[in-house]
C-alpha cells in the first residue's frame, strides 16, 4: 500500500516536473541527449531515495538540487563553479563581446555558470532570491548581486542589439 | 524607496516587487517605464529559455522505475548515429580543433554539424540582413544571394565564437557553412568525408571558412557558389 501510494506520487511528480527539470539540464549542458540523460538519472537517484523526502512541496527543489549533483558528477566535479567573489571580477557577456547580433539564447550560453544558474532557477523554477541561495549554498545578497548584473548586462545587449538593427 | 533602490528590486527579482516597490512605481512614471522595459526583457528570456521537452519523457522516467533498465528516446537510426558521434567526439573536439592539423579543419567542421542535428530542422535567426551582417563583420562581401538562410547560431569555439549557418540552395539542398575567425589555415583548401557528410575548409575572411553537404556533388556546386559569390578579404 505504501509502495503504491509512493509509486503514484512518483509518477506525478515526474509528469508534473520532468520537462522543468529538462528545461534546467539542457541550459546546464546545452545538449538535449545529454539532458535527457540526466533527468532520468535525476528521477532515478530519486527514486531510490524516495522515501528519503520529507516534505512533498519541496520536491521540485530537491529533484533540481539531485540534477545539480549529476551534472557535476558527470564532468567529474563535486561541485560546479560556484564562487563567491566578487562580480565584478566575473566577465559578463556584452554586446562588445557577442558582437551586434546579441540576441537572448546566446546571451544566456555565453553566462558564466555563477550568473546562469541563478538566473535558471528564478526564470524557469520561478524561485526567489532567498530560496536560490539555499538551494546553491550562498548568500542571499550575492544572488541578488549577480541576478541584478545578468539582467544590466541583458539589457544593455538588447539595447545594442535594437540599436544596430536600427541602423541597418 | 528612491529610484535606485526600485531598479535593483526590479532588477533582482522582476515578478516578486515587494510593497514598498509597488508603492513607488505607482507614483514614479520614470520607474514603471523601465519596470515595463524590465518585465518586457522577462518575458522573451522566459520564452528563449522553454526549450521543448523531448515527448514521452515522463512516460520513459516511469517505465524505468517500473523496469529498472534505462529507456531512451525513439529516435531515428541517423539521430543515434548523431549522438554517438557526438559522444565520440565531444569530449576530444575542442582540444582536437585547437590543433587541427592537415585535414582537420574540415572534419572538425563535420564533426561541429553533427553535434548539431537540429541545424536541418529548425528555422533560426533566419534573417537575410543579418546573414550579410555577420558576412560582412567575418571580412566576406556577398556579391549575389547564396540562397535562403535559415538558420544561423554563434557557436563557441576555441578562438571565441563563430558563426554556424544553414542555408538552402537555389536548386534545393541544405548547405551548411560555417565561419571560424582568427584560425589561419596553411594550405588553399582542406576536404574531408566523415559519416556520410563531405566538407571543404578554405582561407577566407577574419580566418577561414567551411563547406559541409551530405554529397561530394553537392559540395562541389556550393563550393562553387561560394567562391563566385563571396568576395573574401582577409
Amino acid at each position: 500500500m505504501l509502495f503504491k501510494l509512493s509509486s503514484r506520487q512518483f509518477d506525478q511528480t515526474a509528469r508534473a516536473y520532468g520537462a522543468d527539470l529538462y528545461r534546467y539540464a539542457w541550459w546546464l549542458c546545452r545538449d538535449r541527449f545529454v539532458a535527457e540523460d540526466l533527468v532520468q538519472e535525476t528521477f532515478a537517484r530519486a527514486w531510490k531515495n524516495w522515501d528519503s523526502l520529507e516534505d512533498l512541496a519541496a520536491v521540485k527543489s530537491w529533484l533540481i538540487t539531485i540534477l545539480r549533483h549529476e551534472h557535476a558528477r558527470l564532468y567529474e566535479r563535486k561541485q560546479l563553479d560556484y564562487t563567491d567573489e566578487d562580480p565584478q571580477d566575473l566577465d559578463l557577456p556584452s554586446a562588445v563581446q557577442t558582437g551586434a547580433h546579441l540576441e537572448l539564447e546566446q546571451f544566456v550560453e555565453a553566462l558564466p555558470p555563477t550568473y546562469r544558474e541563478p538566473l535558471l532557477l528564478q526564470v524557469l523554477g520561478g524561485y526567489s532570491c532567498s530560496e536560490i541561495a539555499s538551494m546553491l549554498d550562498t548568500t542571499e545578497g550575492a544572488i541578488t548581486t549577480r541576478l541584478t548584473r545578468a539582467r544590466q548586462a541583458m539589457r544593455a545587449g538588447l539595447d545594442a542589439h535594437e540599436a544596430t538593427r536600427g541602423a541597418l | 524607496m528612491n529610484c535606485l533602490e526600485f531598479r535593483r528590486e526590479k532588477l533582482a527579482d522582476p515578478r516578486r516587487l515587494p510593497h514598498e516597490a509597488l508603492a513607488h512605481m505607482s507614483e514614479c512614471a520614470t520607474c514603471r517605464g523601465f519596470a515595463a522595459e524590465i518585465s518586457g526583457n522577462e518575458e522573451r528570456l522566459a520564452a528563449v529559455l522553454d526549450v521543448p521537452a523531448p515527448e514521452g519523457l515522463a512516460e520513459r522516467i516511469i517505465l524505468r522505475r517500473k523496469t529498472g533498465a534505462r529507456v531512451f528516446a525513439n529516435a531515428s537510426p541517423r539521430l543515434w548515429a548523431m549522438a554517438a558521434t557526438v559522444v565520440l567526439t565531444f569530449a576530444f573536439g575542442v582540444q582536437q580543433w585547437r590543433d587541427a592539423g592537415s585535414q582537420e579543419y574540415a572534419r572538425l567542421a563535420i564533426e561541429h554539424v553533427m553535434h548539431e542535428p537540429e541545424s536541418f530542422t529548425t528555422e533560426r535567426l533566419a534573417d537575410p540582413q543579418l546573414f550579410h551582417t555577420v558576412m560582412q563583420s567575418f571580412g566576406g562581401e556577398m556579391q549575389a544571394s547564396l540562397g535562403k538562410v535559415r538558420y544561423m547560431k554563434l557557436c563557441p569555439v576555441p578562438e571565441g565564437v563563430g558563426w554556424h549557418i544553414v542555408f538552402e540552395t537555389e536548386w534545393g539542398e541544405l548547405a551548411t557553412l560555417i565561419l571560424i575567425p582568427a584560425k589561419r589555415m596553411t594550405s588553399q583548401s582542406e576536404q574531408a568525408t566523415v559519416g556520410g557528410w563531405t566538407a571543404l575548409a578554405r582561407p577566407g575572411g577574419q580566418g577561414y571558412y567551411a563547406v559541409i553537404t551530405s554529397s561530394p556533388d553537392t559540395l562541389g556546386k556550393v563550393d562553387e557558389l561560394v567562391r563566385q559569390r563571396v568576395r573574401w578579404r582577409s
